[in-house]
């Protein structure tokens, strides 16, 4: 066989040619994260729509909470995450008229974690767009403890049952390789029946702060509503008070069995940390949860159990003074709740750690330190002093202070 | 060892053994082969002395070796030989054309009286020479006291051209220069001659000797300049297998290149190195890329490419004084090709690895005194590895291609018109189409953008005055590759227009010494719509003046005096105020082949539009109802640095052998940084343009920390043997500051401590060529923020290790068909995996394949 002429040319083309071939990758590049933390995480999302059905205006709030972690009123959780839902986007041209809609818009919260979630919003409402003085503008501030939560005018509401009502538990599972599977269509219903009646129960404390629980085995505090306007739009009448009966039977509830209903608004005395600010004792990153590390105190069954305390004393309001007014003549509960001008607060020198709230563990001593004082009312809404309005805290944070919510419990 | 490893490695050896016939760094070689025939010729052995001449010709054709050669010729008698050198000179249309001509006239007489009449007995060629000169021997003496004069006046030149004369400049002209017109006119002509991309690279009076013109706007020999240069020439770039200008990067001495992606490169010099690098100014031709809205360059989004460049030139050091802001740890001036300097056409195909294309077309042409470039390229390529797989429930790819690491297509036209040779007119213009990775700062990490790149340029000479004006344009869209899903897009559009024109003026004279003085005014106006700006749409108009003179005290001593001054409309406390940026330099020239130098400097980076006017609610991953708002400052101070440096070049052309060694000390002060991130006041805290609320601000701000850094730079180019070359270099540097904490300075920790350069090549002559590099870089740790994994709404500095890693690239050439085509395997990044950001790529190995034609 007679070999064929080649040149040069069309061996070194040749050459090429086969090394081109053999060096073209056509493989995709292969996903390697980097050193970026957010690429070295496995999260889903939650998304749907949002449903308001209400003559309020403003931004719609979803929070994003921990099934293992209720808000108030059912808990003390905060909320993971948040969206905002823009009230142009939400209401669109309709966002100058009173027209109650439906109005939707889509929701989603991003990153999310495999776990248990609940949905919680409201819309923070322009009231005064309909209603004079007193009314609110818009005046949702995540960041502060006074400002972080609805004001009388809001519009609540959340992810329910359409048939019982009750609030759902969205769960963002994982699949067979452990990826986290979204979960879309959720639905976030407000509506004006959820509209937010009064204000938070902002109080200012009448009594001297000291507690010296080696000479008195209790401390009587008098509350006492506390206005504010401004940056912090607060005006509550009074305490709103009224018998809790959860299971709507018509008979008050007395959970701990001691003869006397259950009141709304509850009060919590919960220990502080040894840190500047307002900040819970073994909750530093303050998500309402009880920190991995932190201070253990001996209980009476058992000691230290190793694990960081919910430190709270044992405190509830005077029941005298609102079985006046929240019985009838008969002595049977009045249907609708009562204003009173003041809360008497009994504080015994009992503290335990609630960190399972169902099961509380009395401590052999109670820890010395300051403690903040919370009244909760059956709306979730809450007030809590100390708080960011201490003068000392207000000025750095553009707040206007006010002394009286500087107040702190000194237990020695 | 994989299938597809086996059929690489066969196909390079394939390759190996198809080859025939081919040499290294060309003139190195060409100029031990010069100073071989000069020395063979002072000892009278002509032949052999030739020789070597020619073979330095060969290799690199300098007009000043045929002079050499005629000489040679003629003083060996042997006049036949030394017309057809002396024609072969004059073919080249040399300046001293005329005086050369009138030679070979009276050369053809002497020949013809001698043809006429013998030579008589014992007359030995060639011995009338002075003994002891470097030279070759005189031509016999003139008839005339004017051609006497003439031929005086030649000498003189040769003699300093030979032994380095100090006021020997090149000329702008890009036809080679073998002697010298008067000197005044010629240091006209050569002033800034680097902003006209011409080839003044090897055009010097001094064969071969390395030239640069941007250490001093004008041309010089490397040995005079004030700073430390290093000159990376096309020969360099063919021979090393980069495909991009970043990894051509890594051998220059001191220069930290850092890589994110295969279009995305930060490069800085002697530390400072950072995502958005803005230390370094880059300059195309003298027209800058430096992006002044984000203060960064975009190396992918370059309108040239490698096959268009001429030539190099990297100033490590302060360059402020002539170049003005961002000029602060150095100038890297990339040269074109002269308009109608190479050959008319050449195509160039390349494919590979991460599915790399590349073709481009490049042609010169002249007609008349017209001569002109044109180019077009395409060139796309993969990632290297991607951050995020596609189908993710938490991210979106927001790229239509999510593997595309860069994109482009581009297209040039250069030309000039020479009326005289001091007078020409030149006009520029291209246009780049490309879609690359860019990494921004703080919370921001892989963005993508998709741009469109042109730039018109006009340059006049007039004689000792130069005039120059630009637009540099950048429109697309850019935005974050990868987004949470449901969260607010950054994604937003871009539109910068710059305006520059300046004026420089230069001349030489006699005032105490030999002094040649550069002055220069500019003026820029910056017009910056971008959606991260506070008002979107900026503009600035920044003023400029400089002066440099070069003062030749005593023979083997200059001082080099400069001082410019710049107005910004910002830096006076948010105010118009300028900024002062003096430098001193004193070189020392003892001996032939030697310089040292010291240098006392002071540089500044002006604020960008980012860090002036940003205002961006950067969404806190996980919270999309929370941002984090980064503001830019009106009231920033410039960086400001303040250098000394000491340097040492020398060359031993017997031995084919380059070096430069550098110390140096830079403060720098007044680095413009983000803040920790603050609290804003509650009634300021909701953003109703993102609908979320803001958690702080985050603001760009002058740090109080000193930084001193100090370092040594070594560096050496050896030819020892005709085709071998040898590159070496290292560098070491050390970062400190006054901080309380080492732990808190980020540029101490993130400045690697060593980096080392070697490479080989080695071109046989049977037309094969072979090329290997290695840069190895020390082990750093990178200061970055994030969002706390327990709280995304806390921005927490994490410390982020990263090993040291060696890049490695190789190139096997072969030439198929003489001048005619070539073809290449290169494979890059050999030295394995590795990163060099802890948010950049996993580098990974690839190879390419080249064909370039030249019909």
């Amino acid at each position: 066989m007679k070999r064929a002429p080649s040149s040069p040319f069309l061996r070194g083309l040749a050459a090429v040619t086969f090394a081109s071939l053999l060096a073209l990758g056509c493989d995709s590049p292969e996903v390697m994260p980097t050193a970026d933390g957010r690429q070295n995480t496995r999260a889903a999302r939650i998304e749907g729509s949002l449903v308001v059905q209400s003559s309020a205006r403003g931004n719609a709030i979803v929070f994003l909470y921990s099934a293992d972690a209720l808000p108030p009123p059912q808990g003390s959780g905060r909320p993971l995450a948040f969206t905002v839902i823009p009230a142009a986007e939400l209401f669109g041209a309709s966002l100058g008229d009173t027209s109650t809609g439906p109005f939707t818009a889509p929701f989603a919260l991003s990153l999310v974690a495999p776990g248990r979630y609940l949905l919680r919003g409201f819309i923070d409402a322009d009231t005064c767009r309909l209603i004079p003085q007193p009314c609110h503008v818009p005046d949702f501030n995540p960041f502060y403890g006074v400002t972080g939560e609805p004001n009388a005018g809001d519009v609540g509401g959340g992810s329910v049952d359409p048939a019982t009502g009750a609030a759902r538990i969205l769960e963002v599972t994982t699949d067979a390789d452990g990826w986290p599977q979204p979960l879309t269509g959720v639905s976030v219903s407000f509506g004006s029946t959820a509209t937010v009646p009064f204000d938070r129960p902002a109080f200012q404390v009448a009594e001297s702060r000291d507690f010296d629980t080696s000479s008195a085995t209790s401390k009587v505090l008098t509350l006492t509503p506390q206005q504010f306007t401004g940056a912090v739009d607060q005006r509550p009448p009074g305490f709103w008070v009224q018998l809790v009966d959860a299971n709507r039977d018509g008979i008050p509830d007395d959970a701990n069995a001691d003869g006397v209903p259950d009141f709304w608004p509850r009060v919590v005395v919960r220990k502080l940390a040894d840190v500047p600010g307002v900040v819970d004792e073994n909750d530093l990153d303050r998500n309402g949860l009880v920190d991995a590390e932190g201070v253990d105190y001996a209980r009476v069954n058992g000691g230290k159990d190793g694990k960081p305390d919910a430190v709270v004393l044992a405190a509830g309001l005077a029941p005298d003074p609102l079985l006046a007014a929240l019985l009838d003549d008969q002595g049977k509960p009045r249907p609708q709740p009562v204003f009173v001008p003041q809360l008497t607060v009994l504080i015994r020198a009992l503290a335990v750690d609630a960190r399972d709230p169902a099961a509380p563990a009395p401590l052999t001593a109670v820890p010395p330190g300051r403690y903040s004082v919370t009244l909760l009312q059956s709306t979730g809404q809450t007030w809590r002093v100390p708080n960011e309005l201490d003068p000392v805290l207000a000025e750095p944070a553009g707040l206007p202070g006010v002394a009286s919510q500087a107040f702190v419990l000194e237990v020695r | 060892m994989t299938i597809p490893t086996v059929f690489r490695r066969g196909a390079l050896l394939a390759l190996c053994l198809c080859a025939t016939e081919a040499l290294a760094d060309a003139r190195l070689e060409a100029r031990r082969h010069f100073r071989n025939g000069m020395n063979l010729i002072e000892q009278k052995q002509f032949d052999e002395g030739i020789a070597e001449l020619e073979e330095a010709y060969k290799i690199k054709p300098h007009p000043s070796v045929l002079y050499n050669i005629a000489r040679a010729y003629q003083d060996a008698g042997r006049l036949p030989e030394a017309l057809d050198a002396f024609k072969r000179y004059l073919a080249a249309n040399p300046p001293d054309a005329a005086s050369v001509q009138a030679q070979v006239a009276r050369l053809e007489a002497t020949q013809q009286a001698a043809s006429a009449e013998a030579p008589p007995p014992g007359s030995t060629p060639g011995t009338t020479g002075t003994p002891g000169s470097n030279l070759p021997m005189p031509p016999p003496p003139p008839t005339s006291i004017q051609a006497q004069q003439q031929l005086a006046m030649l000498m003189e030149r040769l003699e300093k051209a030979v032994n380095r004369a100090e006021s020997l400049t090149a000329n702008a002209s890009p036809q080679p220069q073998a002697s010298a017109n008067a000197p005044a006119s010629n240091t006209a002509n050569s002033s800034d001659s680097a902003q006209q991309g011409d080839t003044s690279g090897d055009q010097g009076f001094v064969p071969y000797e390395e030239r640069v013109v941007t250490a001093s706007r004008r041309a010089q020999s490397s040995l005079e300049a004030p700073n430390a240069t290093t000159v990376i020439t096309s020969e360099d770039i063919r021979l090393s297998g980069a495909t991009t200008l970043p990894e051509l990067l890594r051998r220059v001495p001191g220069a930290d290149v850092m890589a994110l992606g295969v279009g995305s490169a930060n490069v800085s010099l002697r530390g400072f190195n950072q995502r958005l690098s803005n230390k370094v100014l880059v300059l195309v031709d003298g027209r800058t890329e430096y992006q002044d809205f984000i203060g960064l360059t975009v190396w992918a989004g370059l309108p040239i490419g490698l096959e268009e460049i001429d030539r190099i030139e990297v100033i490590r050091g302060p360059g402020s004084a002539l170049y003005g802001a961002n000029a602060m740890l150095g100038v890297i001036n990339i040269i074109t090709q002269a308009p109608g300097t190479g050959r008319r056409a050449r195509f160039s195909a390349m494919a590979g690895g991460g599915n790399t294309v590349q073709g481009s077309f490049v042609s010169h042409g002249q007609n008349g005194a017209l001569r002109y470039r044109a180019s077009a390229a395409y060139r796309q390529e993969d990632k290297w590895t991607r951050d995020y797989a596609s189908g993710r429930p938490d991210f979106a790819l927001r790229d239509e291609d999510p593997d595309l690491g860069t994109r482009g297509a581009r297209g040039n036209l250069s030309t000039v018109y020479t009326f005289s040779d001091d007078r020409s007119v030149g006009l520029s213009g291209g246009v780049h189409r490309y879609n690359t990775e860019i990494y921004p700062l703080g919370l921001l990490r892989n963005y993508s953008m998709d741009a469109l790149g042109a730039y018109a340029k006009g340059d006049v000479e007039l004689g000792a005055v130069k005039l120059k004006a630009f637009w540099n344009h950048l429109s697309g869209t850019a935005g974050p590759q990868y987004e949470a899903i449901g969260q607010r897009s950054l994604v937003t559009n871009i539109a910068s227009n710059v305006f520059n024109g300046e004026a420089l003026y230069a001349r030489g004279f006699e005032l105490a010494g030999e002094h040649q003085v550069n002055i220069g005014v500019e003026g820029r106006l910056k017009r910056v719509a971008f959606g991260y700006l506070d008002g979107n749409l900026r503009e600035e108009f920044h003023a400029a003046a400089f002066i440099q003179d070069e003062w030749r005290i005593v023979q083997p001593l200059r001082l080099v005096v400069s001082y410019r001054v710049d107005r910004h409309p910002l830096l006076d406390k948010g105010q118009p105020g300028i900024a002062q940026s003096p430098r001193l330099s004193a070189v020392f020239q003892p001996m032939e082949g030697h310089a040292f130098r010291a240098s006392v400097a002071t540089a500044f980076r002006e604020p960008t539009f980012l860090e002036s006017y940003t205002r961006l609610p950067v969404p806190v991953p996980g919270v999309n109802g929370v941002s984090v708002l980064t503001t830019g400052n009106r009231q920033l101070r410039p960086e400001r640095l303040n250098a000394l440096e000491l340097g040492w070049r020398g060359e031993s052309p017997r031995l084919g052998l380059d070096w430069d060694v550098a110390l140096y000390q830079n403060t720098v002060k007044d680095l413009i940084g983000l803040s920790p991130v603050q609290r804003l006041p509650a009634g300021e805290t909701y953003d109703s343009g993102s609908g979320s609320y803001l958690v702080g601000r985050s603001l760009f701000t002058n740090e109080n920390a000193i930084y001193t850094a100090r370092g040594a730079e070594a560096g050496i180019n050896l030819s020892p043997i005709d085709g071998l070359g040898i590159k070496a270099s290292a560098a070491y540097q050390h970062v400190s500051s006054d901080l309380p904490e080492e732990g808190q300075c980020g540029p101490c920790s993130q400045a690697p401590g060593f980096r080392l350069f070697g490479g080989i090549t080695y071109r046989t002559r049977k037309d094969l060529e072979f090329g290997v590099d290695a840069a190895f870089t020390s082990s750093t740790t990178w200061v970055e923020r994030e969002p706390a994994a327990t709280d995304p709404t806390r921005v927490d500095l994490l410390a982020n290790n990263l090993p040291a890693y060696t890049v490695v690239n190789a190139r096997v050439g072969y030439d198929v068909a003489k001048d005619f085509a070539s073809v290449a395997l290169m494979g890059s990044q050999l030295g394995g995996g590795h990163a060099e950001h802890p948010f950049g790529n996993r580098i990974e190995r690839r190879v390419f394949a080249t064909l370039t034609v030249t019909p």
